[in-house]
């Protein structure tokens, strides 16, 4: 409560977190234990993996194409659900949420994806908008962080515009505004930088940085060398179903033996 | 404040606007359905007003035989202006019932040849609206008794094929109201299929974001459901200047010949319908959208 008698502007509660008790911020944001994931029998994806992520981290997930890198995001946001396993995101097991509770899930994370994922038809603003209108906030919040949003991606001025236009590095703009927007506590990325140009992608990554420096957890799945090497990072390499933890970056011949020379030089 | 009707309101009128074609498609063949639905109820609220107004005449024609005398005329009229719930008496002549036939229903003269024998005389019996069938019968039972008369007509008899006739217009009725249903889910269900499909990326969008599968589904219902009140209200519509046209032509005879003026629906049959329309419409799209699409 303010103590000066001030009324407090509306902000509104988006991280489920802040209903837990003190001792959820301690958690890690993401505990894999054991995940199992398969789509044909006897070829699994991912195989007893384990990985522990903690709140605020910026990791890179890479791998060769099929190691299941996106798997592995589709399964946190529950667009997959595990075969064995558990996958704990502030504490709460994934797959045991219920159908109903998938949606409120969906508010905590934000996505972003190759393809982009915008809605064509609709502008810019309405793209971005459609985040919070789902939230049920009033018109004018909404609108006061849409611009926002837009702002902080550089697209300010151009909420009217229809998303289809527009070119690949500002739908991927469009996107992330989208998915930051609502302040999830986790930012996925799953090859956000693979329909862009070199340079365009360094613009986009370096826009994730500084989504991460606000706090956001941001996870980057990506099979773009020049961009691991770019900035030393957390890496995490997928690679025969498990995960293989870089801590502190990775050198450029580790890279090319771990992924059996799939990767674009 | 949630501002989630709006927002709801607004997906919905940007969905009817995109694909407006589809729905004045959707809405044509509804109203097809509706106005089938619609005829059949005019028709029926049209013969129960029939039946209503016979099965008020409360009338009953009391033939003689010719051998009657006056003496047996004055008898029988003193007789039957004693029953109970019998209002007028009145003696019509076989000259007067010829002069009337004449009048009534012949003039242009093609049967003025006739003798006058050839139509009974009578006695026109007015009895109460409130006595009941099981009365009247009872009356025509004990004046079928008397020497004088030769028989009793009642109208009865038209009145009980009038109400088989209602009757079989409800059963009409009721079965179009069937169709009419399935159209309605077929048509609409149909539609909201297609229009989800063409909006896909819309609603991959709205899994994304955390939409439930309410906030995804309420626009589609709100566009079935304006799908079917304007479905209804074009049959109800269309029905009406139909009804106007043929009303112009034919009203004065029609309301001579059957004693009932022809009306149109009554506001409550209309409302209904167009309520019933939007109803079954949200329905067929809530049904229509029972496997969204999964991100």
């Amino acid at each position: 409560m303010p103590d000066n008698g001030e009324a407090r502007p509306f902000r509104p509660k988006l991280r489920a977190g802040a209903r837990f008790g003190a001792d959820a911020a301690q958690r890690p944001i993401l505990l894999f234990e054991d995940v199992y994931k398969s789509y044909r029998p006897g070829a699994p994806v991912l195989r007893g993996m384990n990985l522990v992520i903690e709140r605020g981290e910026f990791v890179f997930f890479t791998g060769a194409s099929g190691a299941g890198k996106s798997t592995l995001l589709r399964l946190l946001y529950r667009a997959e659900t595990v075969d064995e396993g558990r996958i704990l995101f502030m504490g709460r097991d994934v797959a045991r949420l219920t159908p109903d509770s998938v949606p409120f899930l969906r508010r905590n994370i934000g996505c972003v994806f190759q393809d982009f994922k915008l809605a064509g038809a609709w502008s810019v603003y309405e793209n971005v908008a459609i985040t919070l209108e789902v939230l049920g906030l009033p018109q004018r919040l909404i609108r006061a962080r849409a611009s926002e949003a837009l702002d902080r991606v550089g697209l300010s001025g151009r909420g009217s515009d229809p998303a289809a236009v527009l070119s690949g590095g500002e739908q991927q703009r469009v996107a992330i505004a989208r998915a930051i927007v609502g302040e999830p506590a986790l930012l996925l990325a799953d090859e956000p930088t693979g329909n862009l140009d070199p340079q365009l992608a360094i613009d986009i990554l370096g826009l994730f940085e500084e989504i991460n420096e606000s706090g956001t957890t941001v996870l980057f799945a990506t099979h773009d060398r020049s961009l691991l090497e770019l900035r030393s990072r957390r890496i995490v390499v997928l690679d025969n179903g498990k995960a293989v933890d870089v801590r502190s970056g990775i050198a450029p011949e580790t890279i090319e033996s771990d992924f059996d020379n799939e990767l674009p030089v | 404040m949630f501002d989630l009707s709006s927002a709801t309101t607004r997906r919905a009128k940007r969905g009817l606007r995109r694909e407006w074609r589809l729905h004045v498609l959707s809405v044509f063949s509804l109203s097809v359905a509706f106005v089938c639905l619609a005829a059949s109820l005019l028709v029926v609220t049209n013969l129960q007003a029939i039946e209503r107004r016979w099965a008020r005449a409360g009338r009953a024609s009391v033939y003689l035989k010719d051998d009657a005398t006056s003496a047996d005329v004055t008898q029988l009229k003193d007789a039957l202006a004693k029953v109970p719930g019998v209002t007028a008496v009145r003696y019509v002549s076989s000259g007067q019932a010829r002069d009337q036939f004449a009048k009534d229903d012949d003039p242009k003269g093609a049967l003025a040849a006739l003798p006058a024998e050839a139509f009974p005389a009578s006695i026109e019996v007015d009895v109460q609206a409130d006595v009941t069938d099981e009365g009247l019968a009872d009356i025509v039972s004990k004046l079928e008794k008397l020497p004088a008369v030769d028989g009793v007509e009642t109208y009865q008899s038209w009145t009980e094929r009038l109400a088989r006739l209602v009757r079989g217009g409800v059963a009409a009725s009721a079965v179009l109201a069937v169709i009419v249903l399935l159209s309605v889910l077929a048509v609409v269900g149909s539609t909201m299929r297609f229009v989800l499909q063409r909006r896909r990326a819309e609603v991959e969008v709205l899994r994304l974001v955390g939409a439930t599968d309410s906030f995804v589904k309420a626009p589609f219902v709100i566009e079935g459901s304006l799908q079917g009140a304007l479905g209804a209200t074009v049959a109800v519509a269309l029905l009406g200047a139909m009804f106007l046209i043929v009303h112009s032509r034919i009203d004065g005879e029609l309301a001579m010949l059957i004693g009932v003026e022809p009306s149109f629906l009554p506001w409550p049959f209309v409302l209904g319908m167009v309520a019933l329309g939007a109803i079954l419409g949200a329905a067929a799209a809530s049904l229509g959208l029972r496997r969204l699409v999964q991100v």
